[in-house]
């Protein structure tokens, strides 16, 4: 993709790209921050690009992987025109959700005393009338596309409408439009079920483990970085003996919902690692994308003024060397028109104790508690491998045993464990002819194998997450199938135990970090690789 | 004997300082040789030098001042409370240049320093006053690295609903105003806040060794022994302003003090000083102080906004609205936003993110003084009103203005 | 009467007071966008009438009428413009005003008076609007797009370090159509760390005028600070050097220097003890603060 275009050329290449299906999904790949296309343009002109690209994505609609770039404009996007962009874009998703309506009501909030007129019909316009549309227009529309979806925020929409003479006389038109819709009539206990944590396309949590194994830092160990006390070191010095925490931002950023927003979200993590006592343990540190200008009194001065603490295991850094293999390691998501950042996404990345990065968090609405529990997860692996207890590598332990627990444990649950059960089931599937199969007693050895295998994966998996309900219903299922066995009047008891072993098993294998199976994370996490 | 002399309660030299509205202070005995009785009378008055401020007593929280106070204070070392007070009028113009003085029949046995700190016009400052602020100023701003910043981030599009277009614009810019000024105290604690006088020629603000002269192109020029030439925000060096007015006179359309006051006895009206003399203050400019969002990158945004803390100050002598429960002393109206209600704590230094207020909250709690306790770390709306302690003496906050009196 | 009864009076009172000032404010309002008054009754009248401006829809209109009209007299416009913005600092109470305000400033900014061009520029620029940004950069690309001199532009794009000025900025560093587009010129760049070597090679240069040269200093202080200590400690030494770069230098070695750094530095504290005594005023003061600070 030549990155030189003039902007009418870069208009007429996304109207090309839009216009032809098998190639729509290059425009969701235009949209990332560190596309060479935004390479050396001003922050106007990147906001008129991503702009035409949203509008274009809003006349053939939103994917999934575009979804995010749209939601993540609604939650923390500052320009009016991008705001309105995203929010015309996102009635084109297939269907409505009532996941979006906190993220519209949220451009609400930020974009509301910032509303003016855009022009959405060509490339590069400026509205000079007050007629036509503006962001808050276009996120009230949006309001009435949600419909009843929106209703976990009627409340909210109705105290803005009871709000006097601050909405103009039009704006309130579409307001009242989107109360309507929102009110509707459509039954709303199909709706109650719908919580306004579940995102299509596993958006609920940005974040990402690392799968296969992590990449090793040295490419970067040699990097050099400034503290805010103008200490030099470098990345080996100071990431590697302990898991990290670590936040990219610039003092000069403009938008208070990213960097000021991210680092006095640091703050917080100090706070939430003091008082589990980890501050020692788990390190900080806030690299700047400016380093040229953000020397260590800018630094100190942005992290103090936002509550962080600084000290030899959290700092603030600026790097002076290697910069730019910081980023392609990394694979940070900002541009630059020279040394000064025109874009950038919010991004958190847990590195573990050899400096390699574990996870990260992108864009939407990081929350500092869950940065921290990764960090903790982080940190027991580690422990782990200090107590020479042989560890699962971390994509493995942490992606596929679940999967295989709960087989293992659905096979535990069907397998026929007698001829009872083999009896029950040739009832069942008579018709497919497995009355053929003959009862054979060397299966059971297999089944106890199954067994064991299966509460040892949940085991695991307990451990992970800190959730034992799976594991104990799968125990009492294992002791019950083994009763149904060897205790005589407990025949009966085999019943129990499949039901207990299956229960367990799904129990075990729902994600309880969002409440949706891990197989649904499995397909975003390849996804996103 | 020995004695020691408490200036707002406290030994330390910061708390040396007074204003119009009384300071709680204390003597006791250190060293008692000589006296054989329990009890000695000990007068305490105020020295001047030439030209310096000048302060008076009183023994109890209420009642008459005086130009001197005798106060028996027991040799056993319990201390006896008396307050101090500047004189209306005779404010400080050098830190120390009024002593308290304790003497025993006729000798000295006790003397402290202090100042009678009040915010001045800036158009009458002497010249060190004027080269100590702004030497403060620039020092805080330091070159666009030091706390300065929060100031600027503090007044911005985003936060403007925290602070304007409702009744709490004024409580919020006089917490705002006390923030910043004992941040400069700090630094220099010899130095208040001084007032633009905007309804009257102010042609000494606008100069190269103070807050600069503006080109044709609207661009502030100081002279090369002023420290604001070092000024920077956002980034951006320098400081945009370009007066539609001739700065040897006071900008055209502006409401006078006397009309200003004149709008009504009742907040509701009075408030409406937002739109003028406030907001034309503000727009007699073209550059930063002209919009709201870059406002408080011009230094000179801190004076005009001084003088309209003052009105406010005025009016509030002028009719006894002092007591935030009397109806008439603020607009508790239904539907106020949230930070404008009595009651509300106020951003940024109640530390609230994210809902109806911004995102995040620059600056930490408000600034401690060593002079008074008031409004306290968290201020609410309610505080901002009793300023001088009239209502309640732990309202205090050691600021007062030198044309308005306490009482 | 009793409490409960005395504050529902106090309260209806104070909204009397209140109405009363907004009647007079429409009244105002009235007066000023009213064609057959004289102009210098409509202005003294647009200052009255911010508080109306977001009373209704109506009163809005009307203002943004008067701004937009080019048949109404200049002194008008620009009365109304300052009183649309006086109104605009109460934020919450004008959110119903701003799409139809910001619309109007971008078609004055095209307008044929360039009083009224510069004013509304300036106030859409420091919005950080794309719109202004994008005219102002024309200008500067093509000066017979420009709306503004040259000088103007610069200034106006500094209100946003993220406008793609520096290119534009060099450009006219080198080849500057006047002295005062140079000045500006150089002050956007102040932002611009990668300008640090420009800033040094022009603080050195005696040939240059003082003023930008103190820009340079300035610049370098913020975006080299050890460089400038030490270049300015050079100036203070340097007995050929301009007053004005003395002093400032003295000024920057004072506010900016470390706690200990002059009072170790015995060549430089006899120099600046002889420049309190014998210099020019400016560069005394500056000196005398030096001393001050490190103790002598």
């Amino acid at each position: 993709m030549p990155s030189g275009l003039s902007e009418p050329q870069f208009a007429a290449l996304v109207d090309a790209l839009a216009a032809r299906p098998d190639e729509r999904e290059q425009l969701t790949d235009l949209l990332r921050e560190d596309h060479p296309l935004y390479d050396q343009r001003g922050a106007a002109t990147t906001v008129r690009m991503r702009g035409w690209i949203l509008l274009a994505l809003a006349r053939v609609g939103v994917s999934d992987t575009a979804l995010l770039f749209v939601l993540d404009e609604l939650d923390a996007g500052a320009d009016p025109y991008l705001v309105a962009a995203a929010a015309r874009a996102l009635r084109s998703y297939p269907s409505p959700t009532a996941a979006f309506a906190p993220f519209v009501m949220r451009a609400i909030a930020n974009i509301r005393y910032r509303d003016e007129p855009v022009c959405l019909d060509s490339y590069g316009e400026y509205a000079v009338a007050s007629t036509g549309t503006s962001p808050v227009r276009e996120l009230f529309v949006t309001l009435a596309w949600l419909g009843p979806h929106a209703r976990g925020a009627l409340r909210e929409i109705e105290a803005l409408r009871e709000q006097r003479g601050r909405l103009s006389s039009k704006l309130l038109g579409d307001l009242d439009l989107a109360l309507e819709a929102v009110r509707g009539a459509e039954r709303v206990d199909a709706l109650d079920t719908e919580t306004c944590c579940k995102l299509p396309g596993g958006l609920r949590s940005m974040f990402s483990w690392t799968l296969g194994s992590r990449r090793s830092s040295e490419p970067i160990e040699a990097t050099v970085f400034e503290d805010h006390d103008g200490a030099p070191i470098t990345f080996k010095e100071f990431f590697r003996g302990h898991p990290s925490i670590v936040v990219f931002f610039y003092t000069r950023c403009d938008n208070p919902l990213k960097c000021s927003l991210t680092i006095t979200k640091l703050a917080r993590i100090h706070t939430l690692l003091e008082a589990r006592g980890l501050y020692d343990r788990i390190q900080t540190a806030a690299i700047t994308y400016d380093p040229a200008f953000d020397l260590p009194e800018r630094l100190r001065g942005y992290g103090q003024a936002r509550g962080v603490r600084l000290d030899a295991c959290h700092r603030m850094l600026r790097a002076t060397e290697g910069i730019a293999a910081l980023g392609r390691h990394f694979r940070l998501g900002v541009n630059f028109i020279e040394s000064l950042v025109n874009r950038h996404r919010i991004e958190v990345y847990i590195l573990d104790a050899e400096g390699r990065i574990a996870g990260s968090f992108e864009r939407i609405h990081w929350d500092e508690q869950q940065v921290v529990d990764r960090a903790v997860e982080v940190l027991v692996e580690k422990n782990e491998e200090k107590s020479e207890v042989a560890p699962h590598p971390p994509s493995v332990r942490s992606t596929v045993p679940p999967m295989f627990g709960t087989l293992a444990s659905l096979g535990v649950a069907f397998f026929p464990k007698c001829p009872v059960c083999w009896a029950a089931y040739l009832s069942v599937f008579g018709i497919a002819g497995l009355e053929q199969i003959p009862y054979a007693p060397w299966l059971q050895p297999v089944l106890v194998a199954v067994m064991l295998i299966s509460l040892t994966t949940v085991w695991l998996r307990a451990r992970s997450t800190g959730r034992t309900g799976g594991l104990y219903l799968v125990g009492a299922g294992a002791l019950a199938i083994l009763a149904s066995k060897t205790a005589p009047g407990w025949e009966n008891a085999a019943v129990w135990g499949v039901a207990l072993t299956l229960a367990g098993s799904l129990l075990s294998a729902v994600d309880a970090e969002n409440g949706r199976p891990i197989f649904l994370r499995l397909r975003r996490i390849t996804t996103r690789a | 004997m020995i004695v020691e002399l408490q200036i707002n309660n406290s030994v330390s030299p910061e708390a040396r300082f007074v204003s119009w509205a009384p300071s709680p202070c204390r003597i006791r005995v250190t060293n008692p040789s000589g006296p054989t009785s329990p009890i000695v009378n000990v007068r305490i008055t105020g020295r001047s030098v030439t030209g310096g401020g000048a302060v008076r007593f009183r023994r109890n929280a209420t009642g008459p001042f005086t130009n001197s106070l005798t106060v028996p204070v027991p040799v056993s070392g319990a201390s006896v409370p008396f307050f101090a007070a500047g004189r209306f009028g005779r404010p400080s113009v050098n830190n120390g240049d009024v002593t308290i003085e304790a003497r025993s029949g006729g000798t000295l046995v006790g003397s402290v320093q202090v100042m009678v700190r009040v915010r001045k016009n800036a158009n009458t400052l002497t010249p060190a006053e004027r080269d100590r602020l702004v030497a403060a100023f620039a020092q805080l701003n330091n070159q666009g690295a030091g706390r300065f910043t929060d100031f600027r981030d503090m007044h911005t599009s985003v936060s403007s609903p925290q602070a304007h277009g409702a009744p709490g614009f004024l409580p919020w810019h006089r917490a705002y105003l006390l923030d910043l000024e004992r941040e400069l105290q700090a630094i220099d604690p010899s130095v208040s806040l001084p007032y633009w006088r905007f309804d009257r020629p102010a042609p000494n603000i606008f100069t190269p060794e103070f807050f600069g002269v503006s080109d044709l192109l609207g661009t502030v020029q100081f002279s090369a022994a002023n420290p604001l030439q070092f000024w920077r925000t956002d980034g951006v060096q320098g400081i945009n302003r370009r007066p539609f007015f001739n700065t040897g006179t006071a900008p055209p359309g502006l409401r006078t003090e006397a009309q200003t006051l004149a709008l009504g006895n009742q907040y509701p009206a009075f408030r409406t000083l937002e739109g003028n003399p406030h907001g034309s203050a503000h727009t007699s400019f073209g550059g930063s102080i002209s919009s709201i969002h870059t406002a408080a990158r011009d230094p000179l945004f801190f004076l005009l906004h001084c003088n309209v803390d003052r009105l406010w100050a005025k009016w509030q002598r002028q009719f006894g609205r002092f007591n935030p429960a009397q109806v008439a002393s603020y607009d508790s109206g239904p539907g106020n936003p949230i930070g404008h209600n009595l009651p509300d704590t106020m951003w940024p230094w109640n530390g609230i993110t994210g809902g109806s207020r911004p995102p995040t909250a620059p600056g930490g709690a408000m600034a401690a003084s060593p002079c008074a306790g008031a409004p306290g770390p968290q201020p609410q709306v309610r505080d901002s009103l009793d300023y001088q302690g009239s209502v309640s003496a732990v309202s205090r906050m050691g600021f007062d203005y030198d044309d308005v009196p306490f009482a | 009467m009793t409490k409960k009864r005395k504050r529902t009076k106090s309260s209806k009172s104070a909204r009397k007071g209140a109405s009363a000032v907004t009647r007079s404010a429409r009244g105002a309002l009235s007066v000023a966008t009213n064609a057959r008054k004289t102009v210098k009754q409509r202005v003294a009248a647009m200052a009255e009438a911010p508080t109306a401006v977001y009373a209704d829809d109506a009163s809005l209109q009307a203002m943004l009428g008067v701004l937009r009209n080019r048949d109404e007299p200049v002194k008008v416009r620009l009365a109304a413009l300052q009183a649309l913005q006086a109104s605009s600092f109460s934020v919450v109470a004008f959110e119903s005003c701003r799409g139809d305000y910001i619309a109007a400033l971008r078609a004055v900014a095209q307008d044929p008076d360039p009083e009224l061009r510069q004013r509304a520029l300036g106030l859409l620029a420091r919005e950080k609007d794309g719109f202004a940004q994008k005219k102002l950069l024309e200008g500067l690309r093509d000066p017979s797009k420009a709306l503004v001199p040259p000088e103007k532009a610069l200034q106006l794009l500094s209100y946003d370090v993220h406008a793609e000025a520096y290119p534009l900025a060099r450009a006219i560093v080198s080849k500057p159509p006047n002295a005062t587009a140079k000045r500006e010129a150089l002050r956007l760049l102040g932002a611009d760390a990668a300008s640090a070597p420009l800033f040094e090679k022009i603080l050195r240069d005696k040939d240059e005028p003082p003023e930008i040269r103190q820009i340079s200093a300035a610049a370098l202080q913020a975006l080299k600070p050890q460089k400038l200590q030490a270049l300015a400690r050079e100036i203070v030494l340097d007995t050929s050097e301009q007053d004005d770069i003395q002093a400032t230098s003295l000024t920057a070695l004072t506010q900016f220097g470390g706690d200990k750094m002059g009072a170790d530095d015995e060549a430089l504290l006899k120099r600046v003890d002889r420049l309190s005594g014998t210099a020019s005023t400016k560069v005394k003061q500056s000196a005398r603060r030096f001393l001050t600070k490190y103790g002598r």
